[in-house]
């Protein structure tokens, strides 16, 4: 087969690429190298940099907002699990093809079309101090809770409202779809030995979908890491004070708030080692899956 | 036929409770923002929970007027689908050449674009600011087209490439021996056939781009080219605490997704399988 080689397709495919890698490199590959480099300068993002050696990095070090970006990613981290087990489960009652359960599919669904600014306008709505949950509360129990005003509640709100508003319905086609591959007869001698749903979750459905579980984790990890701005930019803008900062709300507050550029240039660094442990775990995956 | 269902009849009802709640837990955030956006102020304040009791238009007028949430939809609807334009060419032709074609460094230029799928917009967002001020281009369709078409083709490049890939190489053969070019086989072949995957793309393109805060946040600056998605972001600061007009806003925010869904669910839903990484 070594002949075939000859055969390539010449300049041919460089062309076709062009403006893929002309796209990438001006506002991908360019933006990460250049914020590994001002990382080490002192620079408000126009006029001259100054060079200052790791002082940034230092700084970060002694910034706390900084560890409790880190502390917040951790807890998002937290939830990750709960979205596995949650999304599984439900998916698996669906599955059992009870009445209506496409309906329900496509209502928990609509949450997840609306994207993530929608998403954090209608909680920002809904949790407020006085909104109507609250008064629910109120009204049941004589008290309320500050779900985006504490510290300690904000970080955990948003975790919920990804788990169960932005990726169930998501993921539930997404696990439907990897269900749907099960030889069905595989259920229905498991229920004929007297398995019950508990059983054939643990013994069928979950061994034989592991490849779709795995794939759902690193998303999530991606969701944490990467896709988190939109939601607490609507929902929270950081606060309680920052109590509710990640990584990316950090170097959006040092950069386009505050004009430390340089500064925002450490915090880059890091949470691009973070995506480039994620990335190729997520490429690994993909090379076992299908590409 | 019923399937066979490891549920015992005595837990079906308990499930069906169960899946209930779920609705409507799900489905009450929504109810709220809509009820209190036909409500006005003073009957927000003695009614914040029921539907309106006299229900009214103003904060609709208000939002979509007053606030120019119209005039940002009109942004979005321009905006979106050049967008979606860009992305639709970048990723076919990328596509199309990792999928099909061969060539030296195929394997690492892949892995490259797969690498970078998944880097969030804040991580780009400070150089992108500036490059897109360099080329005067800030407040400008441009600006934040090629920032968006940029930022997704990673994901539907990948797409199209498992796509293409997947599609037998006889019809490039073929095709070839008949003298055919690369661009007329793209053209005129392989797109054509790709099309309900084509579609797809275009409908993720433009849900992701429809919804995307940080690049239009920092690139369209000038008030007047909001994006509708910008325009609800920035609600929240610009209307205090009148919470039924910020819901008004928040619902004509719902309307382009969700007529979009009633249009496209089949292919939203296959869309969805597609890829678990959509951006």
């Amino acid at each position: 087969m070594r002949h075939r080689s000859l055969e390539r397709d010449g300049r041919a495919p460089f062309l076709f690429l062009a403006p893929l890698f002309v796209l990438l490199c001006a506002f991908i590959l360019f933006p990460v190298i250049m914020n590994m480099v001002v990382s080490f300068a002192d620079w408000k993002g126009y006029g001259r940099l100054k060079w200052i050696g790791l002082s940034n990095y230092r700084a970060m070090m002694h910034d706390g907002a900084f560890w409790t970006s880190l502390w917040n990613t951790a807890s998002l981290v937290c939830y990750i699990p709960v979205s596995v087990a949650v999304t599984v489960f439900v998916a698996a009652l669906l599955r059992e093809g009870l009445g209506g359960w496409k309906v329900y599919r496509a209502i928990l669904y609509v949450p997840n079309l609306l994207g993530l600014v929608i998403i954090g306008a209608v909680f920002s709505i809904y949790l407020r101090d006085d909104g109507p949950l609250n008064l629910a509360l109120k009204w049941a129990t004589g008290s309320t809770l500050p779900f985006l005003t504490s510290p300690v509640l904000a970080i955990n709100s948003i975790g919920m409202i990804k788990v169960i508003w932005v990726h169930l319905g998501f993921g539930l086609i997404y696990f439907l779809a990897a269900m749907n591959g099960i030889d069905q007869g595989v259920y229905e001698a498991a229920i004929i030995d007297g398995a019950g749903f508990f059983r054939t979750l643990r013994h069928i459905t979950v061994p034989s979908i592991r490849f779709a579980i795995e794939f759902w984790v690193v998303f999530n990890f991606v969701e944490v890491f990467s896709r988190m701005f939109s939601l607490i930019y609507t929902l929270t803008r950081g606060g309680p004070a920052y109590a509710t900062f990640t990584l990316e709300y950090g170097i959006f507050v040092q950069a386009f708030e505050k004009f430390h550029t340089g500064y925002s240039g450490a915090w880059s660094v890091v949470l691009f080692l973070f995506c480039a442990v994620i990335s190729i775990a997520q490429i690994r995956l993909m090379r076992q899956g299908r590409a | 036929m019923k399937r066979a269902s490891s549920i015992g009849a005595g837990w079906r009802g308990l499930v069906q409770v169960f899946l209930l709640g779920l609705i409507f837990v799900s489905i009450l955030p929504l109810y709220n923002v809509v009820a209190a956006s036909f409500k006005s102020t003073d009957e927000f304040v003695v009614n914040p929970f029921f539907p309106p009791l006299a229900p009214t238009l103003e904060n609709y007028v208000y939002a979509a007027v007053g606030a120019r949430l119209l005039h940002y939809a009109v942004n979005s609807l321009i905006l979106v689908p050049l967008g979606v334009v860009l992305y639709l060419v970048v990723c076919v032709s990328a596509g199309y050449a990792f999928g099909k074609m061969r060539f030296r460094l195929r394997l690492p230029l892949f892995l490259v674009v797969l690498f970078l799928l998944i880097f969030p917009q804040l991580l780009l967002a400070t150089q992108i600011y500036r490059l897109i001020s360099l080329m005067h281009l800030a407040n400008t369709a441009a600006g934040v087209v090629l920032s968006w078409g940029a930022y997704f083709s990673p994901f539907g490049t990948y797409i199209m490439t498992t796509y293409f890939a997947a599609m037998p190489y006889e019809l490039v053969e073929a095709a070839r021996m008949d003298g055919a070019s690369h661009p007329r086989i793209l053209v005129q072949v392989m797109t054509p056939l790709a099309a309900p995957m084509v579609a797809t793309l275009g409908i993720i393109g433009f849900q992701s781009m429809w919804n995307e805060l940080p690049f239009s946040l920092l690139i369209l600056q000038d008030q007047g080219s909001r994006t509708l998605t910008l325009g609800i972001a920035m609600a929240r600061g610009e209307y205090g605490v009148r919470v039924p007009i910020l819901s008004a806003a928040v619902v004509i925010g719902m309307v382009v997704p969700l007529v979009f869904f009633l249009v496209f669910q089949r292919r939203i839903t296959l869309g969805a399988t597609a890829g678990a990484l959509k951006g």
